[in-house]
């Protein structure tokens, strides 16, 4: 009787540990890719609002902490509160990314995709922007780098950027809508920047809050030497004037987007 | 036999004309009538503006139903105020999504309709079978400790 018991015990022990560690086995997966964007501003370069035409040769940002959420109810970025879902997929390493690699026409960066992850639509993301610890952009969480010309002079940039930001985001706004995983498919999420938000831009109003609330590139030129500027946050606090060093810091925080919706910046 | 054609005339009128409404027939009025037809619907209004409260007039509308996310299932624009009112299929219940975008600005809302959003907290995913086997276990444990303690007191 007594080893009858015990072979049970041992069979319903078996059957049930094996059953419980299959649970969720037949969950729907794919991959979810997660890209970094600096729009047609970074790629094809624009005039700023006061006149200068800007391009860029590389624009190298540094993210970390990269999660994609499937949130209910969705994230709403105005709230200021942390993201929280019920599904979360995170890229696991920090990423240098050169949003202005790959010329005029090139496709939005792919910084990291994950395998096998859980089916649904993930409408939320956040990301952090860090210093780097190596690569081009080493010690930096963001180098602007690119030629300014205007009326025949010609500013050769590198803007430097050591603050550390962290973005909470919601939804994808834009064309299409992002971050629907289906089983087996390809789904992506997008890390947008806003690089008019700095220097503004020439295409639109004067009075839109876009341009009342960019810094232009005047006062950068304006510290410029010989057609030359290098430039980190330190030196810009010394050489700009505290107007547009504040206006500055100010616009900073907005760069990060998901396609034209906002994030709450942290 | 003479029928008293003047009370005859005024019932017989009655009757002609009142048939139809007991049995409840419509009626057509005519000359200077008004036909004034309505249902009963629930309409979304939204109201759009940027954050210093100007109205994103002329601003893009996409609504995203709850059977079919990916796909558009109305489009249209913002009036001067910013408003856009639609009505969303009633057999679709869930949570409706609102995009609207202008000039490099966008956003979105979520309006849940037709169902409550009660945060579900049940078996986390186990299986009829799987739930089964975990209580056997729980019963186990219980008759093996009765078995233990019953073999040491004998």
């Amino acid at each position: 009787m007594r080893k009858l018991m015990f072979v049970l015990a041992i069979t319903v022990f078996v059957f049930s540990t094996a059953l419980v560690g299959c649970a969720g086995g037949d969950r729907a997966m794919g991959t979810l890719q997660f890209h970094a964007n600096g729009e047609d501003f970074v790629r094809q370069g624009f005039v700023s609002k006061d006149g200068w035409s800007i391009n860029f040769d590389h624009v190298y940002i540094n993210l970390a902490d990269i999660t994609a959420y499937q949130t209910d109810p969705p994230y709403d970025p105005h709230s200021g509160a942390d993201v929280e879902g019920k599904v979360k997929v995170g890229l696991p390493k920090t990423y240098t990314v050169d949003l202005a690699e790959g010329g005029a026409d090139a496709a939005p960066i792919l910084v990291g995709e994950a395998k096998n992850a859980a089916a649904g639509h993930y409408n939320a993301i956040s990301w952090k922007m860090v210093k780097a610890s190596s690569g081009p952009a080493n010690g930096y969480s963001l180098v602007i780098a690119g030629t300014a010309e205007k009326a025949g002079q010609s500013v050769d940039f590198d803007i430097k950027v050591d603050t550390e930001y962290g973005y909470s985001c919601g939804e994808f706004v834009g064309d299409e809508r992002k971050g629907i995983l289906r089983e087996g498919s390809t789904a992506d999420v997008e890390m947008t920047f806003h690089f008019d938000h700095i220097f503004g831009d020439a295409d639109t109003p004067m009075d839109d809050e876009l341009n009342l609330g960019a810094v232009g590139f005047e006062p950068f030129a304006g510290i410029a030497e010989g057609g030359r500027l290098d430039m980190d946050m330190a030196g810009c606090r010394t050489k700009l004037s505290a107007k547009d060093y504040q206006a500055l810091v100010d616009i900073l925080p907005t760069l990060g987007h998901v396609g034209e919706g906002h994030c709450h910046c942290h | 036999m003479n029928m008293n054609w003047r009370f005859v005339t005024p019932l017989f009128c009655l009757l002609i004309l009142g048939l139809p409404i007991m049995l409840g027939l419509p009626m057509k009025a005519h000359a200077h009538g008004v036909v004034i037809e309505y249902t009963v619907d629930m309409a979304i209004e939204i109201v759009a503006t940027y954050d210093n409260g100007e109205p994103m007039a002329g601003a893009q509308v996409v609504v995203y139903a709850p059977d079919d996310p990916s796909t558009p299932w109305l489009t249209g624009v913002c009036d001067d105020q910013g408003r856009f009112t639609f009505v969303p299929d009633a057999s679709k219940p869930g949570t409706w999504d609102i995009q609207v975008r202008k000039a490099g600005h966008g956003g979105m809302v979520h309006i849940p309709i037709g169902e409550d959003t009660v945060a579900t907290t049940g078996a986390g995913g186990y299986t009829v079978l799987q739930i089964a086997l975990m209580a056997a276990c729980v019963i186990w444990g219980f008759v093996g400790t009765g078995f233990y303690f019953s073999r040491r007191r004998a």
